[in-house]
């Protein structure tokens, strides 16, 4: 169904290519799915709006982990504000997994307002041959922004002559932030980026299909994310390795020469059904790589589910139940003690829509009670997700947000125990007096059995001591009028 | 046409406009813009302002117009109108402030006939002219106190006589604008005058209120905010004052004396305060003088600050610490009179260093790298070691590899919490000797 968008200049985006939307309150994940594989969420909108990330702030996040790679931002000065965050960030992530840091090398084409009238192609132009003379990267990332996207600056155009002459390969990641409120869009336009510039096979070990040269084990292409840090990587990799699988891990923290060997494995596997469905069925139309998206291992059933799916198409089902059935008796030994005075602890969670649902799952495992939850977006990707959850906690409300006043709204209305958030909602959470964690903590395990641990003691820790919170919330002042907290927090959702 | 940058270090007039209004006491910003820009742009200054947060209405409260396509073929107004008519319904502020992006501006949106429609009902709404293609964080800030406190509040206040309005230190990207802000109201206050420090937790919405019947504004900038300080001057009748942030007891008892005489104390008092200021300050420096001295804690030295700190932070190295200060890079983009005026206000300081207009970190990493021992025997006739870069967090690694010391007094700051933080004025000078000094010392343990 895809396959149309491959060869195209520029990467759709989530709103035309799977019926994306970010507005919606309803009673269980039944009533979303019914709304949103009928495209009623594309048809949603806000009468009143908060700011947020954008898919460009979401690709820089990818390109940035690229190893030797400099980054070319095609807009004015402001879109680079995020990188200062995103360098020490990228530092960190490639110190973790052993890889040489080095500072963020990246250029702001500057435009300004002669820019902006006679056209900023020269100026991107003079900016591409900059980078590769001075920094002298394998992989130069030009990431278009919203102005040249309305005045029409032919980045492509652009890209495409400047590569014929320099040294690094140059990619164009086209995510202009007005094309999209759902930043989940951020991934395809990175993947588009990969798959129209860059090469993606005949590197060392591409054409050897499965076979690990090192140790012999079959190797499988593992497909991470911004949120998933190396101690999630390791836990991943030391599951496959029980199975006899040596995982790889893409596309972050990669490199030019990793990518040309990107072919030679026997599967590929997403960690995260909403992240990777457009370049894991890329990589099937033109390479024929099977490709395997469980959802997230989180949770016993979570991660259960997850090994399954990837050892089924390998012939290794048998085995992973076998590893399954061992982690589990060995963690749920360990784990039910941390959370005994906690049981019936009512439990929201926010986020990105596949862990929201993966950990109010694991919540109701650990004896919790989930009480809803706030996806940042809905897209089609989600519908396995979606039946899963509607079987599992068939009454569980739902909503799609990402916007704090609804959330303000709902903890003052649903008055949860704890709330399980994404980053960018803790200081808010926490002056509401409203003990929280972190959906999900680059630094800290969150999937397989070793995140389900740190999960429960995660949440045993945060209830150990409140007085922070309680602090904050008796002096803490919300920009929202008082009445605010007894209307209905989804009341500015609307159809258009 | 301006040329691309190296990692700036500054965001776009948008920026520098969101920071300043969520740093404001009742001011709410409203940005008509794509979804991300309020975000990102805020994301700035509350990692690279050294933690800086996201105050009452910043972060993800800011409410924006999040146009998408059909805004961008169609126009935007409808969609900000409702943006606006919700945030007054649910939002509690005394002024709200609409913000633009590049995108609404070049399809021509008319952001102030929305908000005439507002203010002609009677709704506190002001609309703030920020594409980012016309400037950057700096030129923002100076926008939106134009867009108050010339625009907003009516001409023909009454002076108010002893008060005195501070202003030039843009929040977040300069890190210690508040702690800053708070000594030099101190020391406003010190000789029996109110002072409007704006940004610092004790003021509210009145000290906007009462800014256009003050007796003095205080311009701590050389390059930003004079032609809203000569046009205030022209509405309000209120006169400016254009000065160099004092850091440490040299420049603030030259900047007090020059005050006194701005607004007309006695010189008795104002040598009063210097001198209870002095003994209080050299109380504590002469015993951190003997560490210095026996540590031989001298340096040749760089700075990498913007405009409004080059100057100060060179005087405070040469002057009290007695260093060698070879560089003063300034990083934010600079017109050719901005820069004539900063020279000036550098060479009246009397620094003796280079002054170099430049914001690539490379370009500054290749300068110190210079300044070190090169060749195989590490022998070399122009070497400058020991040597000290007082920066932002980009010059760390480069300091790292050159063996230089290295402290963050500059945006981007994140390897540091700035919270009451400021090294302007006598306290301030103790803070920057405190956090110099500490971070020679750290590396004994």
């Amino acid at each position: 169904m895809e396959g149309k968008y491959y060869g195209q200049k520029a990467p759709p985006v989530r709103e035309n290519r799977l019926n994306a939307g970010d507005g919606f309150a309803g009673k269980c994940c039944a009533s979303l799915l019914e709304s949103g594989r009928g495209g009623l969420l594309t048809q949603t909108c806000r009468d009143f709006w908060q700011g947020n990330a954008c898919q460009m702030s979401l690709t820089l996040m990818m390109a940035t982990t690229i190893e030797k790679a400099a980054i070319v931002l095609h807009g004015p000065v402001g879109c680079g504000s995020n990188m200062h965050n995103l360098g020490p960030a990228v530092h960190k992530g490639k110190k973790c997994r052993g890889l040489v840091p080095a500072p963020l090398r990246w250029l702001s084409t500057n435009l300004t307002e002669g820019d902006i009238i006679g056209g900023g192609e020269a100026k991107l132009m003079e900016a591409i041959l900059y980078a590769d003379r001075e920094f002298r990267p394998e992989i130069i990332f030009v990431v278009s922004t919203c102005a040249p996207s309305v005045i029409g600056d032919d980045a492509d155009e652009i890209v495409t002559r400047a590569g014929a002459g320099t040294r690094a390969r140059v990619v164009l990641l086209d995510c202009p932030g007005f094309k999209s409120r759902v930043v989940a869009s951020a991934y395809d336009a990175f993947y588009h980026g990969l798959i129209r510039y860059l090469p993606l096979e005949g590197g060392p070990g591409a054409g050897k299909k499965g076979l690990g040269p090192a140790d012999g084990a079959r190797a499988v292409n593992v497909f991470n994310s911004t949120s998933i840090g190396q101690v999630d990587e390791a836990e991943i990799a030391r599951l496959l390795g029980e199975l006899g699988l040596r995982a790889r891990f893409y596309a972050e923290y990669s490199n030019a020469g990793k990518f040309r060997g990107l072919t030679g494995a026997a599967l590929n596997v997403s960690l995260c059904d909403i992240h990777d469905d457009y370049m894991l069925g890329f990589l099937w139309q033109r390479f024929g790589m099977p490709y395997v998206m469980g959802g997230m291992p989180i949770g016993y059933g979570g991660t259960r589910g997850w090994l399954e799916s990837v050892a089924g198409p390998l012939g290794l089902g048998r085995e992973a139940g076998e590893v399954a059935d061992r982690e589990e008796g060995r963690l749920r030994a360990t784990v039910e003690p941390l959370l005994a005075g906690l049981r019936g602890k009512r439990v929201l969670s926010v986020g990105g829509i596949a862990r929201v649902m993966a950990v109010s799952m694991a919540l109701k495992e650990l004896g919790l009670e989930p009480i809803g939850f706030h996806a940042y977006h809905y897209d089609d990707t989600a519908i396995p997700l979606l039946e899963r959850t509607q079987a599992e906690l068939p009454d569980l409300p739902v909503a799609v947000s990402s916007q704090d006043f609804e959330l303000f709204g709902a903890v003052r209305k649903f008055g949860p125990d704890l709330v399980i958030s994404h980053s960018g909602t803790q200081g808010l959470l926490a002056k509401m007096g409203v003990p929280a964690i972190q959906l999900y903590d680059v630094d800290r395990p969150c999937l397989g059995y070793k995140g389900l641990h740190s999960l429960a003691k995660r949440i045993a820790f945060a209830f150990a001591n409140v007085s922070f919170q309680k602090r904050l919330a008796a002096k803490a002042r919300f920009p929202y009028n008082k009445e605010w907290p007894k209307h209905d927090p989804y009341g500015h959702i609307k159809t258009t | 046409m301006e040329s691309f940058i190296e990692s700036p270090r500054f965001s776009c007039a948008l920026g520098g406009a969101i920071a300043t209004v969520t740093s404001l006491p009742g001011v709410i910003p409203i940005v008509h813009a794509a979804m991300g820009c309020a975000g990102n742009l805020n994301s700035a200054v509350y990692f690279g302002g050294g933690y800086l947060g996201d105050g009452y209405c910043g972060g993800g409260h800011i409410p924006t117009s999040a146009v998408t396509e059909s805004e961008i073929v169609f126009g935007g107004a409808k969609r900000l109108e409702s943006e606006i008519g919700n945030a007054l319904g649910l939002i509690e502020g005394r002024l709200f402030v609409v913000l633009t992006g590049c995108m609404v501006e070049i399809i021509g949106d008319d952001a102030l006939a929305c908000v005439k429609t507002f203010r002609d009902g009677g709704s506190p709404v002001i609309s703030v002219s920020t594409p980012s293609f016309t400037g950057h964080s700096y030129g923002g800030y100076e926008l939106v106190l134009e867009g108050i406190f010339n625009d907003y509040f009516p001409a023909g206040r009454k002076k108010a006589g002893k008060l005195v309005n501070l202003f030039g230190l843009v929040p977040g990207y300069d890190p210690f604008f508040r702690g800053d802000l708070a000594e030099m109201g101190r020391l406003v206050r010190a000789l029996g005058f109110s002072a409007n420090t704006f940004f610092t937790p004790d003021q509210d919405f009145r000290n906007l209120e009462s800014a256009p019947g003050a007796a003095l504004n205080v311009l701590f900038s050389p390059a930003w905010g004079l032609g809203f300080a000569k046009r205030f001057e022209a509405l309000h009748g209120t006169p400016y004052w254009v000065t160099n942030l004092p850091i440490g007891a040299a420049a603030t008892d030259l900047f007090l004396k020059e005050l006194g005489r701005k607004l007309n104390v006695s010189q008795k008092k104002v040598e009063n305060l210097i001198d209870d200021e002095n003994k209080n300050y050299y109380g504590y420096f002469l015993r951190t003088a003997d560490v210095i001295a026996e540590s031989d804690y001298k340096f040749y030295a760089a700075t990498v600050t913007d405009s409004a700190y080059a100057a100060p932070l060179g005087f405070f190295l040469q002057e009290e610490l007695g260093w060698v200060v070879t560089d003063s890079f300034v990083t934010e983009g600079l017109s050719e009179g901005q820069r004539l005026a900063v020279g000036s206000a550098y060479g009246a300081s009397g620094l003796g260093g280079r002054l170099a207009f430049e914001t690539g970190a490379s370009q500054i990493a290749k300068r110190i790298a210079g300044y070190q021992p090169k060749g195989k025997r590490g022998s070399v006739f122009d070497e400058r070691v020991p040597f000290f870069v007082l920066g932002s967090a980009l010059e760390k690694s480069p300091c790292l590899k050159a063996k230089a010391k290295h402290l963050s007094v500059s945006y981007p700051l994140y390897d540091r919490l700035i919270v009451t933080a400021g090294y302007a004025g006598y306290r301030g000078g103790l803070r920057l000797l405190e956090d110099v000094v500490s971070s020679l010392v750290s590396a004994k343990a």
